[in-house]
């Protein structure tokens, strides 16, 4: 592989889409049956999906309106995720809703696309729509910006450690 | 990190609480005066004014009175807690997937490896 082209793989795209929604664009050095199943197993979701720290992934019911929950075991506490399934079609896409116990009631979509890049690659676009509170759009997106540089010079320092 | 926990968690004890949390709802559609949010309730003045008091102090709502009425409105809290979790979010989906990587790589190289 060139080096241009491993570069490539490796490089995050993040940007806002509108106000309320996240888009992360990421390709993998891996085939999309194995990307689907890391998203879809519970044995190997168990393995990534925490960040490094313990999880527990109490349900994971791969159907139409199932019910998904993990528990993530982090050093600042114990701390629910959950959500339904929306659409599942293997394995091109993924859309359920996601909630963290810590802020009940925000309900996130999120919209997860596989995309084959070549045979051995995998293009994920990563979709994320917010609710939040409609009269107030206005300061919540300024005051979202500040947030959003802050992790985006994350991002860039966390990429520029990568080999 | 830290930051957002100690003020993520003050909020979350004034919303532990059922009828609280359905007067922020409630003033997410509008704003409400103490007897229209007694009514919505079915609770006593008294009652509603002590749930209002503990969202006015962790500044998720804000009251004005203006003669004899006193009106509730959600307060600028609400906003920076969402600002927060909002951003808080996006870092975690960043990391997860950085994680996701990882662990491709790994087993992409113990795949290779096995016979």
């Amino acid at each position: 592989m060139s080096a241009s082209l491993k570069d490539a793989t490796r490089k995050a795209t993040v940007t806002t889409h509108g106000d309320r929604e996240i888009r992360i664009e990421r390709v993998f050095d891996a085939p999309r049956a194995l990307v689907w199943q890391a998203f879809t197993d519970p044995k190997l979701v168990a393995q990534w999906w925490g960040r490094g720290n313990k999880l527990v992934v109490e349900r994971l019911e791969l159907e139409r309106g199932g019910h998904w929950r993990f528990v993530e075991h982090s050093p600042d506490g114990v701390h629910g995720f959950e959500g339904r399934f929306r659409e599942i079609t293997p394995p091109e896409r993924l859309v359920m809703t996601f909630e963290w116990d810590g802020m009940p009631g925000y309900v996130i979509i999120e919209n997860v696309v596989f995309e084959e890049v070549g045979k051995d690659r995998t293009r994920i676009v990563n979709l994320s729509q917010f609710y939040s509170t409609d009269e107030r759009d206005g300061m919540l997106a300024s005051g979202m910006e500040e947030g959003l540089n802050q992790s985006y010079a994350a991002l860039d320092r966390l990429l520029a450690t990568l080999p | 990190m830290v930051q957002y926990s100690t003020r993520l968690d003050s909020s979350f004890a004034a919303l532990s609480d059922a009828t609280r949390r359905g007067i922020l709802e409630r003033l997410g559609r509008g704003s409400a005066s103490i007897s229209d949010l007694a009514e919505s309730f079915e609770m006593t003045l008294t009652g509603i004014k002590k749930h209002v008091r503990v969202l006015e102090d962790s500044r998720l709502v804000t009251t004005e009175k203006v003669g004899r009425v006193r009106t509730c409105s959600l307060g600028p809290r609400r906003l920076e807690d969402e600002q927060a979790w909002i951003a808080k979010y996006q870092r975690m989906l960043e990391e997860r997937y950085d994680h996701l990587e990882r662990f491709l790589r790994r087993t992409q190289r113990q795949e290779r490896t096995d016979p």
